[in-house]
């Protein structure tokens, strides 16, 4: 009955509103649609056959379709991908298979060697088209990973393929999240020796770093408003951790907290840039609690466990934070507005640090069993779990952050 | 009437604002020339003098001094009695030894809890340090303050006997 709840809130909160005006969702998204793809075609290997394994894959991830070669599906997915000279051409007609209404009718081109974007961008659409909901397939995500001896970032796609290092600082990078367009990054680094904030800046296939706040004592915990002008982050150059709001160039530095005996980290941003949530210990352990943008009074909304850390707020209004259950932590969801929680992971594991996917519904978060850790992804609905990276992907892994573009 | 009871109010606004005044200036000299640079709005029990400007470039390293580091409780950042000893001997050799030194407080935490968290608790125990040296008469700026969370540990285990000791406080001494 409970979880029935949870699903029909989820459902009204995933769809947004300007889509559901376009498309009519008749289906709850805590069922999975059977989707044939046997009339898909790529006419050669290489390019077109990687594009149509590709977005077989990305369907199947979404957890909205089960991919099926014939038999009776309710959608249907016909087309082919094909490949002239160097340029790839991917025909898709997506239709229910019932009312035979056709959603989707689109040819994606571009460049053979791009064939998995392609494919990605093709799964989004499809998604959009059948469900109304977005997809994930095309966003990407920055990690922390301890391969080369030191901890540098890295980026991958969000089917843990294409994964590369992003940073060489050659000391510690921590806590990277995506800015609002995805093309954006803060971080902390200790390039100066000491924990500095640094905002990468991506533009085509090249990036620029530099300093945005580099005061005496601490400056990490950096978070990108969601209008992409402003930062929130931890700064003790007062004599003590607190948070502050500045612009994203450095400029105009706010305070939002004050306590001199309690330590304040992870702000997080609410869809409508109005008010954070962020870690204190003022009550004696790191709990949750939520503060106007403007400052005031922040508002306690944890208690249940000794410790709620690592708070992450979607776009679809709901906190997913990490919260220590016995000698372990498992990722939970909350909603601000009635402090209701739902726990997400199994307890075979610790799970940290999560944050939420574009498509409002998976979440990825750090999965640490016997001091090993990798990044996970979960699904909100199924609770349902894998993992990102190949097991090639050797080190350890951590602090995700989904780009929400 | 009415212009008297203006010029009434007009009096009492103004010797508020010079009480409140004469009261700031008063607080401020009793910090003397270290001054505060944005304070903790309100609530200052804990006094904390300004941060000097961080070393710029590469730091010379002194290796003539080396202290023990100051360990801490499992959540807590009261440096606890039988530590005090060792930041006596920092405070007395920046203070008597060798003026031309600074100091670089580095706060640490064991492997337990959110990394993000342990960095602002890491923070918060090379405060407490830095706290006590002032008292006892160092000179705030040439004291850097650092937090590493639980990204540094001494002891790479997983049990109490690693975490005690990594709940720390390391002293890097440098030339200013």
């Amino acid at each position: 009955m409970k979880r029935w709840c949870w699903a029909l809130i989820l459902t009204a909160l995933i769809a947004p509103a300007s889509v559901r005006a376009q498309v009519v969702v008749t289906k709850s998204m805590n069922e999975v649609s059977l989707l044939d793809m046997s009339a898909f075609k790529s006419r050669s290997d290489g390019a077109p056959e990687l594009f149509r394994r590709t977005l077989e894959a990305d369907l199947n991830r979404s957890e909205y379709f089960k991919i099926v070669a014939g038999g009776r599906a309710e959608f249907a997915l016909a087309g082919e991908a094909d490949l002239d000279g160097s340029s790839l051409s991917a025909r898709c007609e997506a239709y229910n298979t019932i009312t035979r209404e056709r959603h989707l009718s689109k040819t994606f081109k571009g460049s053979g060697a791009k064939a998995r974007p392609l494919a990605h961008k093709a799964a989004d659409e499809i998604v959009l088209a059948l469900t109304g909901r977005p997809g994930m397939a095309s966003s990407r995500f920055v990690l922390v990973g301890n391969r080369t001896g030191n901890k540098e970032l890295y980026l991958c796609d969000a089917d843990g393929q294409n994964l590369r290092q992003l940073t060489r600082d050659k000391t510690l990078s921590l806590f990277p999240k995506w800015g609002p367009g995805g093309n954006q990054i803060v971080y902390t680094s200790f390039r100066s020796h000491f924990s500095d904030v640094y905002l990468i800046t991506f533009r085509g296939n090249s990036w620029k770093g530099r300093s945005i706040a580099g005061f005496p004592g601490l400056n990490t915990c950096a978070a990108i408003s969601p209008d992409g002008r402003e930062v929130a982050l931890t700064l003790s150059k007062d004599g003590n951790p607190d948070l502050f709001i500045m612009k994203i160039s450095g400029k105009r530095l706010t305070r939002l907290t004050s306590t001199p005996r309690a330590g304040e980290a992870s702000p997080s941003w609410s869809p409508d840039g109005r008010r954070i949530v962020f870690v204190s210990d003022r009550s004696g352990s790191p709990q949750l609690y939520i503060v106007s943008r403007s400052g005031g009074e922040p508002k306690r909304i944890t208690s249940a466990s000794s410790q709620n850390v690592d708070p992450d707020w979607g776009a679809n209004g709901f906190i997913a934070y990490s919260s220590l259950i016995g000698r372990q932590f498992q990722v939970f969801i909350l909603n601000p507005e009635t402090l209701e929680t739902r726990q997400l992971t199994q307890e075979d594991a610790s799970y940290e640090d999560p944050c939420w996917a574009p498509d409002k519904r998976h979440l990825a978060c750090t999965r640490t069993e016997r001091y090993h850790s990798r990044i996970f992804i979960v699904d909100m609905i199924t609770h349902s779990g894998i993992n990102l990276l190949p097991d090639s992907a050797t080190g350890d892994w951590s602090s995700p952050s989904w780009s929400q573009k | 009437m009415t212009r008297t009871r203006w010029f009434g109010m007009l009096v009492i606004v103004l010797a508020c604002a010079m009480c409140f005044s004469t009261g700031c200036r008063k607080k401020k000299s009793a910090r003397g020339s270290e001054g505060m640079i944005g304070g903790n709005l309100g609530q200052g029990d804990t006094e904390q003098t300004a941060f000097g400007s961080r070393p710029e470039g590469a730091l010379n390293i002194l290796i003539d001094i080396q202290v023990d580091a100051v360990l801490f409780d499992y959540d807590s950042t009261q440096i606890g009695e039988m530590e005090r000893s060792k930041l006596d001997q920092v405070a007395d050799y920046l203070k008597n030894q060798n003026t031309k030194a600074g100091v670089i407080i580095e706060g640490n935490c064991d492997e337990r809890g959110s990394a993000e968290y342990n960095m602002a608790l890491g923070e918060r125990r090379a405060l407490a340090a830095r706290a006590y040296l002032v008292s006892l008469g160092v000179d705030g700026d040439a004291m850097q303050t650092k937090s590493l969370g639980k990204e540094n540990p001494v002891n790479p285990g997983h049990d109490e006997d690693a975490w005690r000791v990594n709940r720390r406080d390391e002293f890097v001494f440098f030339e200013k």
